[in-house]
């Protein structure tokens, strides 16, 4: 396991809430890909994925998010990303105009409520 | 002063003559009352022995008194004064000549050589007194003292007595004077000489007084004398029988009775010299065989002591060795091939684990101890050295299991030796145990290795910071230690520098400094402050090993934009500055307790802000610890070799610094690490391999040369963005797997900053839908983005306009 980013499950209801940090770029996206994939249980309503400590996201990194959402919507769960405005994420996100494919908000506690009501 | 000393001499010198004189005359009237010619003709001259005697003791320049005295005997018994004058000359040549050859054949007066014994009888006794008995004889009969007729019986009388005077008469005085050198008789030995005395005197007596012819019965005697008291007891018994047996002669008794004068003499002279010959002769070899059997058991006395010697040097000798093989654990060992007799050291008994009173030991025996692989090889070796009867046997490693289980390694050195037909009889060997010492190399290897495995394999390729480092483990002997050393590349652009020592040696301190590598580095990449950073490595270590593992490390954070060095030092020496313009200083700080041991206190951090072209020399205690050394001479000695050499290139400082510092047999290891921090260049160049991990180094690398142009933070995540996904793309569509190198070239001119990114392989295209999104990424991020695909490989470039940063 590289020491660039890490992932971390900071909660586990019927919505996991997981935390990415550090850097995500072509050395360790596929590796958390299946790691983050892994920590979300079949009975689990969706996940939760927490960005604000991630301080680096390039291609790889949007490319596991898409991919990790794909693979959830086909086991019928959710995936909703918190990200604060403003932040270096969310400047990737937009420019790699992610917001058509993935639900997005500011703070985790919205990102839950989103869940839990996704039409809301 | 010699002139007194001459005088003294010369006095002494005439005194001694008067009183030779006086003896000489009074001996001389003493024998003459025996005189058998005439009146001056006698069977026993004694002066001749006299005067011999005073030549031989006291020198041959006394003759003066001797002449004179004898010219006194003969002046009243010579016809005429000037026949007396004739005769004293020859009276006085005749001892002359005798002292003259015996002092040149070397005599000596103890008379206890058969070679004495000979010298005197011959050369003084029957030799020189020719001389007397001619000159005499001849004055005799030209005075007309005699008549012509007579000179043969004259003649012959007179060089008897002469003869009789020496060989009775010299010994007999020789021995008085030196008689101190003999042991005085004691106890039964005092009774025996007067016995001895009473039976020679009883019987000498008895052949006088009576016409007993019983004389002869003194021999066995004379022979026991010799026999018991040598020359001292000899001599004396000697002159008493000759001194009757010439009474006897004169009173016509005993054996002399009834004969004419002629036959008197005859018997006299013949009998005289059987006494002579038979105590001096007998005296003189029991002498010698006395004195040769005191120098054998004088011999065999010392014989005994040097054996005893050398018994004594070959014990300690041998005590000596069974030490020295105990002590290099070395034991011998020899065998017999003919009669399979095997013979160990002690200390082979010990290597091998059995004692002494084990049995005997047996080749077979003996190889069975060692593993099976090696049993093998121990035969192999052994029977080829009795077949091609080779003198020379292979060195041969081996393993052997002791009685108690335990495994050893040995190591055996063997010789054969051969007979003269050839054929080996013997071999002999030694056998050294080197369990300990193999274990212990075993041991240091794993630690180097591990220690080795452990440090970076290569250090970050920095824009900004030149990096240069070295590990030099412990001589060998002492095993590797804990030292490491580390370069963390920040999220945030600065780079960290660590150097630290772990407390112990050999696998366990390597094994710990890993995990504290580690620690320092998931710390440092969270982002957290250096004084935190190095806090939450004394917790983890706190907790891991329950305060018992003392670490000290020096941490420096070096921000480039800034050139601020933010450091926490944790019981560790502070680094060294080598400033263009300042010269060599030790960078200050407060220093904190080693991290690890029970205690909790925050680590305080200092900040100093350096210049660029300056360098930092970080390193354990291996570089400034010398046993002979104090700590601050050991830094001071280093700062005096650093300060002339200030700007040198880092990576030749560390070498010369070790060179300078560190001897050859240093007993810890040392650990270097420099960082020189370079002006902000105004071109960007960097050559990676293709391999996703050194993505991250490209980026901290481009952040902190932007920084250093003082480009915005926004706009510099942008460019980083866009440089890294250039990157990205061709080490994932250039190359297949680990191979290619990918070219990096930025520079800012005119308010725009330029990327170009080349690789030298072929642009595939993207296999799924979902790849390609980062050219988009890269085109939203830069103002220009152009790809240019060729044969050669493929060229991204891309500019954007950059405000300039309020701060630059």
């Amino acid at each position: 396991m590289s020491d660039l980013a890490s992932f971390a499950v900071v909660k586990a209801d019927e919505i996991v809430v997981g935390s990415l940090s550090g850097e995500i770029d072509l050395s360790n996206a596929k590796e958390l890909e299946s790691q983050i994939e892994n920590a979300v249980p079949n009975t689990a309503l969706g996940m939760v994925l927490d960005l604000s400590e991630l301080t680096y996201l390039d291609s790889s990194g949007i490319r596991l998010l898409l991919s990790l959402a794909g693979r959830l919507r086909w086991r019928g769960q959710d995936l909703v990303l918190a990200t604060p405005p403003e932040s270096r994420c969310r400047r990737v996100l937009s420019l790699a105009g992610i917001e058509r494919s993935v639900m997005l908000e500011t703070t985790v506690d919205a990102a839950r409520a989103r869940l839990k009501d996704p039409s809301a | 002063m010699s002139e007194s000393g001459d005088l003294q001499d010369w006095r002494s010198d005439l005194i001694r003559s008067i009183g030779l004189g006086v003896a000489y005359y009074v001996a001389a009237q003493l024998s003459l009352r025996l005189a058998l010619v005439g009146e001056n003709i006698t069977p026993l001259w004694p002066p001749t022995g006299i005067a011999l005697v005073g030549f031989l003791l006291r020198g041959r320049r006394l003759w003066p008194g001797v002449a004179i005295a004898a010219f006194a005997v003969n002046l009243p018994i010579s016809a005429t004064p000037v026949a007396a004058a004739v005769t004293a000359v020859g009276n006085t040549l005749a001892p002359l000549a005798a002292a003259t050859l015996l002092l040149r054949v070397g005599f000596r007066p103890q008379l206890d050589r058969l070679r004495d014994a000979l010298a005197i009888v011959f050369l003084a006794a029957l030799g020189s007194t020719l001389i007397s008995a001619t000159i005499g004889a001849t004055t005799l009969v030209v005075s007309g003292a005699i008549r012509q007729e007579q000179f043969p019986g004259a003649w012959s009388v007179w060089w008897a007595g002469d003869a009789m005077g020496i060989l009775v008469v010299a010994p007999f005085l020789l021995t008085l004077t030196t008689i101190r050198e003999h042991p005085l008789p004691r106890g039964w030995k005092i009774l025996e000489a007067i016995a001895l005395l009473g039976v020679l005197v009883g019987i000498s007596f008895l052949s006088v007084v009576t016409d007993l012819p019983i004389l002869f019965v003194v021999f066995p005697v004379l022979g026991w004398a010799a026999w018991r008291f040598q020359q001292p007891g000899a001599a004396p018994a000697a002159l008493l029988v000759s001194l009757f047996a010439t009474w006897a002669a004169v009173e016509g008794r005993g054996l002399f009775g009834g004969r004419s004068l002629a036959d008197e003499m005859f018997t006299l002279q013949m009998f005289n010299a059987a006494v002579a010959f038979t105590s001096f002769f007998f005296a003189a070899v029991v002498s010698e065989r006395l004195r040769s059997r005191q120098a054998l058991e004088e011999a065999a006395g010392e014989l005994e002591e040097r054996v005893r010697e050398r018994t004594t040097d070959l014990s300690t000798a041998n005590e000596r060795l069974a030490e020295a093989q105990a002590l290099a654990r070395l034991g011998s060992w020899e065998w017999d091939v003919g009669s399979g007799a095997v013979y160990w050291s002690l200390e082979m008994y010990r290597i091998h684990g059995l004692r002494h009173d084990d049995g005997p030991i047996t080749f077979e025996s003996a190889i069975e101890l060692a593993v099976h692989d090696d049993q093998v090889r121990i035969q192999a070796n052994v029977a080829r050295a009795l077949e091609e009867r080779q003198e020379v046997i292979p060195d041969i490693e081996y393993r052997i299991v002791r009685p108690d289980g335990s495994t050893r390694t040995l190591y055996g050195k063997a010789r054969a030796i051969r007979s003269t037909d050839g054929s080996v009889k013997r071999m002999v060997g030694t056998v050294q145990d080197l369990t300990e010492r193999r274990e212990l190399e075993r041991e240091q290897r794993i630690a180097e290795t591990l220690q080795q495995a452990l440090l970076p394999e290569r250090l970050p390729q920095l824009v900004g910071i030149s990096l240069a480092a070295r590990y030099v483990p412990a001589e060998e002997g002492s095993a590797a230690g804990g030292d490491w050393y580390d370069v963390i590349e920040l999220p945030d652009g600065g780079v960290a520098l660590v150097i630290g020592d772990v407390a112990g040696h050999g696998t366990e301190a390597a094994s710990v400094m890993g995990q504290v590598r580690m620690a320092v580095r998931a710390f440092s990449l969270e982002g957290h402050a250096p004084g935190v950073v190095v806090g939450r490595v004394h917790d983890l270590l706190r907790s891991l090993y329950e305060g018992e593992q003392m670490v000290t490390m020096f941490y420096l954070v070096v921000d480039p934009t800034t050139w601020e060095a933010t450091m926490v030092n944790a019981g560790h020496p502070p680094p060294l500055l080598l400033d263009p313009g300042g010269g060599a200083t030790y960078l200050e700080s407060p220093t904190g307790l080693p991290v690890g041991l029970n205690w909790s206190l925050p680590y305080e951090e200092s900040i100093a802000v350096l210049r660029p072209g300056a360098a930092l020399v970080l390193f354990t205690d291996g570089l400034i610890d010398r046993r002979d050394v104090q700590v601050d001479e050991g830094l001071e000695r280093l700062r005096e070799a650093a300060k002339d050499n200030v700007e040198m290139d880092i990576d030749r400082l560390c070498g010369m610094l070790l060179d300078a510092l560190v001897p050859a047999d240093a007993s810890d290891d040392v650990a270097i690490l420099a960082a020189r921090l370079d002006p902000v260049q105004e071109r960007l160049s960097l050559h990676i391999p293709a391999d996703p991990a050194r993505l991250r180094s490209v980026r901290r690398n481009i952040g902190r040369w932007l920084s250093g142009h003082g480009v915005p933070k926004s706009d510099a995540e942008d460019i980083i963005l866009a440089s890294s996904e250039a990157c990205a793309n061709s080490i994932e569509h250039a190359y297949g797997p680990g191979q290619g190198a990918v070219d990096i070239e930025a520079e800012v001119a005119g308010g725009e900053v330029t990327i170009v990114v080349r690789d030298a392989g072929r642009w595939r295209s993207s296999r799924n839908g979902d790849r390609g999104r980062g050219l988009p990424l890269m085109e939203a991020c830069m103002d220009t983005c152009t790809l240019t695909r060729g044969d050669a490989g493929t060229e991204v470039k891309m500019q954007r306009r950059v405000p300039r940063s309020p701060s630059a």
